[in-house]
């Protein structure tokens, strides 16, 4: 917990302007928020195979894109890695140790093993094992995004790696699929389609089998749904009683409390905290799509008073802060708020717009996407450096939306 | 020039007068028409179970759907007359039931589209409810912003995006 803290705390430290008294706690806090530190790679020998090779550049892309670290063949680096990666008889062997180089501390000795098709996974994990030992702070690499595309002329969901590599495509439905959520150990997949009854309903896929059961197909909408960090409740949105309200349902559909009953608004999109007590989720009660928080047990909502004429689209990182769209001069852009002070920080700032947002595992990246000229891709934001780079390739064709990233609770124990 | 002005203070006092006549007949003949759907939205009442199997859609029965105001599910004056003829059809076809289809434009959250769409469904489905109608044969399904009729980007696209249209079908 306490890394998340500081590094929630990065988000907001990193706009002194904004945020004077954050910016006092600057030092006490570490003086490497925010900031590039040099990584001297080249004691990590690599085999002049393929997967040797390939190995060394995923570990590459993924230190650099953590966003701590700028990668050297030598001189003077704040830190030191030593190591080999080899790949012998379609398997791969790789062992690191990474050091503070100025007073040789050790802060990381471990190897990997397995066979050569999973070496992108292994050195997404060295490559997470590296970000947690040298800065205190998780990773990303290892998280799988999963979103909805549209290339073959129906929204369906993919698959791919938090370097946009190994896309694939997950449903083959025919039908429309809408807002993949991760449930938290990252072998289930929730989301909206209108498979097989045509009306709006909840599905449940587990990844490893394949199975697919519905959840909720009750009279209406049933929409939205999203896991509660324990795994054991989603909240959902379903209108069968009349109108389209939040509610909580046991992960096996038979316990299903009302939490909200606004016969003249709409709710949605909701989210839970990382505590699991709360849900942020939006209601347009006050005549605009806005933000309000309510207990996982109901009560009455509190408004997030945030500006912006919409506010949609929440997404409650473990690291406390809540990721939203915000309509703010006729474009959306991103924004993060604090939910216990109000204060908001906008992340996106081009003439784009920004939308769906959702944190990565390390609590400093946002996947989002990013609309312009009518063409939707994900796109990777950066809180602390302000970094935007698209997720998938250029050559990826279609529009993409709604992503979700897995682990987003792994790493807060 | 004072011509013209006195003309167009004349239309303006007309259509106050037509629209305010407009209001009071309503309020005495169909008073549950005019409350639901215009201004609560819901009837506050449970949606029915839906129709299982395949449903003997009637494709040939066409309605022209309602139109919305931006971000709202209030059933305008101008569109009430859509709704009363398929109130009329309805009360003439017993055996026939309606799925209200709520949509939106594209512009803002699709997660927030669908539950929008589905408060005009909603709101359509109490208007019917008000008029008569047995709500158990009304069904109400949200498309969100994924079924535009119009896949331009401006307003004229929008606003004929922003609809409830109806789909018959044989009970």
């Amino acid at each position: 917990m306490k890394f998340y803290f500081s590094a929630a705390l990065a988000v907001f430290i990193s706009l002194p302007a904004f945020f004077p008294a954050a910016q006092a706690q600057r030092v006490v806090v570490s003086k490497s928020l925010g900031e590039v530190s040099f990584l001297d790679l080249s004691g990590l020998r690599t085999g002049g195979d393929a997967a040797a090779s390939g190995f060394r550049m995923v570990l590459e892309s993924d230190l650099t894109r953590s966003g701590w670290f700028n990668l050297t063949g030598g001189g003077r680096a704040e830190f030191t890695v030593l190591g080999s990666i080899e790949a012998e008889g379609g398997r791969i062997s790789a062992s690191c140790e990474a050091y503070r180089t100025m007073t040789r501390e050790r802060c990381l000795s471990e190897s990997y093993r397995g066979g050569a098709h999973e070496a992108r996974a292994l050195a997404h994990r060295m490559a997470d094992d590296i970000v947690r030992a040298l800065t205190g702070h998780p990773g990303m690499a290892a998280s799988k995004i999963v979103m909805v595309g549209s290339r073959t002329g129906k929204k369906e969901l993919y698959l791919c790696d938090a370097d946009g590599a190994g896309l694939r495509q997950l449903t083959r439905d025919n039908a429309i699929s809408l807002a993949p959520r991760w449930s938290p150990d990252g072998r289930q997949i929730v989301y909206t389609s209108y498979y097989r009854t045509q009306f709006p309903d909840i599905f449940l896929v587990t990844l490893a089998s394949g199975e697919r059961r519905c959840l909720a197909n009750f009279p209406g909408l049933n929409s939205s749904a999203s896991f509660a960090p324990g795994g054991r409740e989603l909240s959902l949105i379903l209108s069968k009683d009349g109108n389209p309200d939040l509610y909580v349902m046991d992960a096996r559909g038979d316990r299903i409390t009302r939490l909200t009953a606004t016969k003249r608004a709409a709710e949605a999109c909701p989210s839970w905290s990382p505590d699991g007590n709360e849900i942020v989720f939006v209601s347009d009660s006050p005549g605009t799509p806005q933000l309000f928080i309510t207990g996982r047990d109901g009560g009455a909502p509190r408004r997030l008073a945030i500006g912006g004429a919409q506010n949609v689209d929440p997404d409650w990182g473990a690291n406390g802060y809540i990721a939203y769209s915000s309509l703010i001069g006729g474009q959306f852009q991103v924004c993060v708020v604090n939910p216990a002070t109000g204060e908001t920080r906008q992340i996106s700032r081009d003439d784009a717009n920004y939308e769906d947002p959702a944190w990565a595992p390390d609590g400093r990246h946002i996947f989002c996407v990013r609309r312009q000229g009518y063409h939707s891709r994900i796109f990777i934001i950066d809180t602390l450096s302000s970094s935007c780079i698209s997720l998938l390739a250029e050559t990826e064709k279609g529009d993409w939306y709604s992503p979700d990233c897995s682990g987003k609770y792994k790493n807060a124990k | 020039m004072t011509g013209k002005h006195l003309y167009s203070v004349l239309i303006v006092m007309l259509v106050c007068a037509l629209a305010m006549t407009g209001c009071r007949s309503r309020k005495g003949g169909r008073v549950s028409g005019d409350n639901i759907g215009g201004e609560i939205g819901s009837d506050g009442s449970s949606l029915p179970t839906r129709m299982e199997g395949d449903l003997n859609i009637l494709t040939s029965v066409k309605y022209d759907a309602v139109m919305f105001d931006y971000d709202s599910a209030q059933i305008r004056e101008s569109e009430r007359p859509k709704m009363e003829a398929v109130a009329d059809y309805l009360k003439n076809n017993r055996d026939v039931g309606v799925i209200i289809e709520g949509n939106c434009d594209e512009r803002g959250s699709s997660e927030y589209n669908l539950a929008l769409g589905e408060r005009r469904a909603i709101a359509a489905r109490a208007y019917l409810v008000g008029l008569g109608i047995d709500g158990a044969n009304v069904q109400t399904k949200s498309y969100g912003e994924e079924k535009p009729v119009n896949p331009g980007h401006d307003e004229s696209a929008w606003s004929v995006n922003r609809r409830a249209e109806f789909v018959f079908f044989k009970r």
